[in-house]
């Protein structure tokens, strides 16, 4: 409470004053501590070191072998001068048989990355809420599955598909994809499942809901920011996925992006194509890159919302 | 409309082995305002739960009007929730969370649109109709919770502390609007808080509990002035009852070397020699003879005074916790607001006439008038 007399003096205080440009911290998060300086200093050179790469990938698409080696850190100029500067984008893109891979991929990773999702939800949901008997343990179940790498599972997987006619196929690399990846995405969603309020349930039984109605209509809507967050991180996943690929597909037809990049490997390095080569690099990992990068805040408050609140 | 009936309801919680809620007999009549209070922890949301089908019971039954609702699910029930934190569906626009019920039982469109737009009305919500509840303030989301239960029409309202994360002053005001709501509907409500105040201004009838056993259940009126035990008198009224323990010799009990007389049925359902006597803080008159007292706190409320006292007698503690007892003070005493008393003053105590209440020390029950 201020005396009445203060008053217009307040009043021209509060006139004369510009509003700060940001507003001050808090007293315990100002001044530098040394894990301070050590964390900032960490953060900003991994950054500065991925965004160096990430520059040389791009220059190194436009330019010929000898500019890569000899000027690795100089703006691509040779196929500017001949007026052809797409010309390695063109050649990876002929030579690998990117356009139809391209296809496959798109198709590949979208349809596994819903069905894995799509499955991965009601198995999440069903762990964490319905209170399933021996709910912990599955639970624990498919962390494990998590801990397992499954390139120890690739020559067991190749021979099962094998035998059931499934190798050098679409869809079986489809159920090899959506199986390997379920482990993760199950235990992600029981995490987001597990941090809804348990209220919002009872409140949808009390207005008469089933728990199928309850799980579309109520913890669904609910768990989407989750569900999105599975979907992309499948996606990435999925998408750059090199191994499987290369062990379970053998036709052109069938061949993924990364799996025809390692043809182009092979192809390229015989011919010294190495800015063909690495403009195939960039045609696979751009637009993933743009994906997450348009999608970064989404899976960060994905990532951690089932950890928080 | 309905009656309800929790007879001999028993709750058990797993790896507990004694009840959350231990043999509730309790008639709750068509058209009443029940309150369930008690301190936190005493299975009044255990209580609300199990006739709303939330729970299950381990023993007794429950029964709405005629029907047995022991073993039936949630939503054949008829009753109608209001959650603490409100449970709003945060996807969901005002008018679907209140129309959600109306939907699942596919009301036609509408008539739903109507009843939603007449709760709304009832609720002055009509402008938010087309908002996420994320967008509302927390008395709007009250008031949307509230909504979501009056548009059903059910047979019984169910509602768990429905205020307590409204501010002081909201609370009071909205306290009176589920009053005069409830009246007009004429909906039986069993209504759960642990704030005294609240339970004694809304219900009809208060039922106490404690540690999951039914203490008493009357009007306000009757649990002011007639507590069936010590505990009751003491978590009822604010501030506290006063309660002395006194040791009785011949027809009196001596508190501060003041006599108290009992009446000979008193004395005679007394089962050892010992009462406590309870005086309110509006019980006591301050004269020039009596128990003495010294004044240590003065807390001024205007109308009102309350002299926190200590005195040379012992007293008898009712809430268990640390945080619930207001101070360890002998004696809480009323005075008219403004009196001018102070710190150190001291007094000398009477109790008005009628204003003494006895209870067996042994067994905590009220001994007869
Ligand atoms: N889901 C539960 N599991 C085990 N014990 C519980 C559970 N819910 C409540 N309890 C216990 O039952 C007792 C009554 O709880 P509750 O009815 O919530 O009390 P109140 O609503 O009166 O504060 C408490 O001792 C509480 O710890
Ligand atoms: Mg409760």
């Amino acid at each position: 409470m201020s005396a009445p007399e203060s008053a217009p003096e307040t009043r021209v205080r509060r006139e004369h004053r510009t509003p700060p440009r940001k507003p001050r911290p808090a007293p315990t998060a100002r001044g530098f501590s040394p894990l301070r300086i050590v964390g900032m200093a960490f953060v900003w050179l991994f950054t500065a070191l991925n965004v160096v790469i990430l520059y040389w990938l791009v220059t190194a698409a436009f330019k010929t072998p000898i500019e890569i080696f000899n000027k690795p850190f100089h703006l691509p100029y040779t196929w500017f001068e001949r007026g052809d500067p797409f010309r390695n984008l063109r050649y990876a893109w002929e030579n690998a048989g990117f356009g139809n891979a391209f296809l496959v991929t798109v198709a590949l990773v979208a349809v596994s990355s819903v069905v894995i999702v799509a499955v991965a939800a009601p198995a999440a949901y069903a762990l964490t809420r319905l209170g399933v008997r021996g709910s912990n343990p599955m639970t624990n179940f498919f962390a494990i599955g998590m801990g397992i790498p499954f390139q120890t599972l690739v020559i067991p997987l190749f021979i099962g598909m094998a035998d059931l006619g499934l190798t050098n196929n679409l869809f079986g690399m489809f159920l090899v994809y959506v199986a390997l990846s379920l482990p993760f995405t199950v235990f992600l969603l029981t995490g987001f499942f597990k941090s809804l309020p348990d209220e919002l349930e009872e409140a949808a039984a009390i207005d008469g809901a089933s728990p199928f109605r309850t799980f579309f209509t109520v913890m669904l809507p609910l768990a989407r920011g989750g569900l999105i967050t599975a979907l992309i991180l499948n996606a990435i996943g999925l998408w750059n996925e090199t191994l499987l690929a290369i062990v379970f597909l053998t036709d052109n037809a069938n061949f993924t992006l990364a799996r025809a990049l390692f043809t182009l490997y092979g192809a390229a390095s015989y011919q010294s194509e190495y800015g063909g080569l690495i403009a195939g690099v960039a045609i696979v990992v751009l637009p993933m890159l743009v994906m997450y990068i348009l999608l970064a805040r989404r899976i960060i408050t994905g990532l951690t919302l089932g950890a928080g609140k | 409309m309905a009656t309800v009936t929790f007879d001999g309801t028993t709750r058990y919680y797993a790896g507990n082995p004694t009840p959350a809620v231990d043999t509730l007999d309790l008639e709750v009549a068509d058209g009443e305002f029940l309150v369930l209070v008690g301190p936190s922890g005493c299975g009044k949301s255990t209580t609300l739960r199990m006739l709303a089908g939330l729970e299950g019971i381990d023993g007794g039954a429950i029964r709405i009007g005629e029907r047995d609702v022991t073993n039936l699910p949630p939503k054949e029930r008829d009753i109608a929730m209001v959650f603490q934190n409100y449970a709003l569906y945060p996807h969901m626009t005002v008018a679907d969370n209140i129309g959600f019920h109306l939907k699942i039982a596919k009301m036609p469109k509408e008539e739903r649109v109507k009843r939603v737009r007449e709760a709304a009305a009832l609720l002055d919500l009509e402008q938010y109709l087309e908002r996420k509840p994320a967008k509302l303030s927390g008395g709007q989301r009250q008031r949307v919770a509230m909504g979501r239960a009056i548009v059903r029409r059910p047979q019984v309202f169910c509602m768990d502390e429905p205020l307590s994360n409204l501010d002081a002053k909201l609370r009071v005001q909205t306290r009176t609007q589920i009053a005069s709501l409830q009246r007009r509907l004429g909906v039986t409500t069993i209504y759960v808080t642990h704030d005294q105040t609240e339970a004694m201004t809304m219900g009809d009838r208060v039922a106490v509990l404690r540690d999951g056993i039914l203490q008493q259940c009357d009007t306000p009126i009757g649990l002011f002035s007639r507590p069936a035990n010590v505990f009751v008198a003491g978590f009822i009224g604010s501030p506290g009852m006063n309660l002395i323990p006194a040791a009785v010799s011949g027809e009196s009990a001596t508190v501060g070397g003041m006599s108290i007389p009992l009446t000979p049925a008193q004395r005679a359902a007394l089962t050892s020699d010992r009462v406590v006597v309870g005086i309110r803080p509006e019980g006591w008159s301050i004269g020039s003879s009596g128990v003495s007292a010294v004044v240590e706190v003065v807390e001024e409320l205007g109308s009102d005074q309350y002299l926190y006292c200590s005195a040379d007698i012992p007293h008898v503690e009712v809430a268990e916790s640390a945080e619930e007892r207001e101070a360890p003070h002998a004696f809480t005493v009323r005075a008219p607001g403004m009196s001018g008393w102070h710190r150190g003053d001291k007094l000398a105590l009477t109790p008005q006439a009628g204003a003494v209440h006895f209870f067996d020390a042994a067994t905590g029950d009220r001994l007869p008038d």
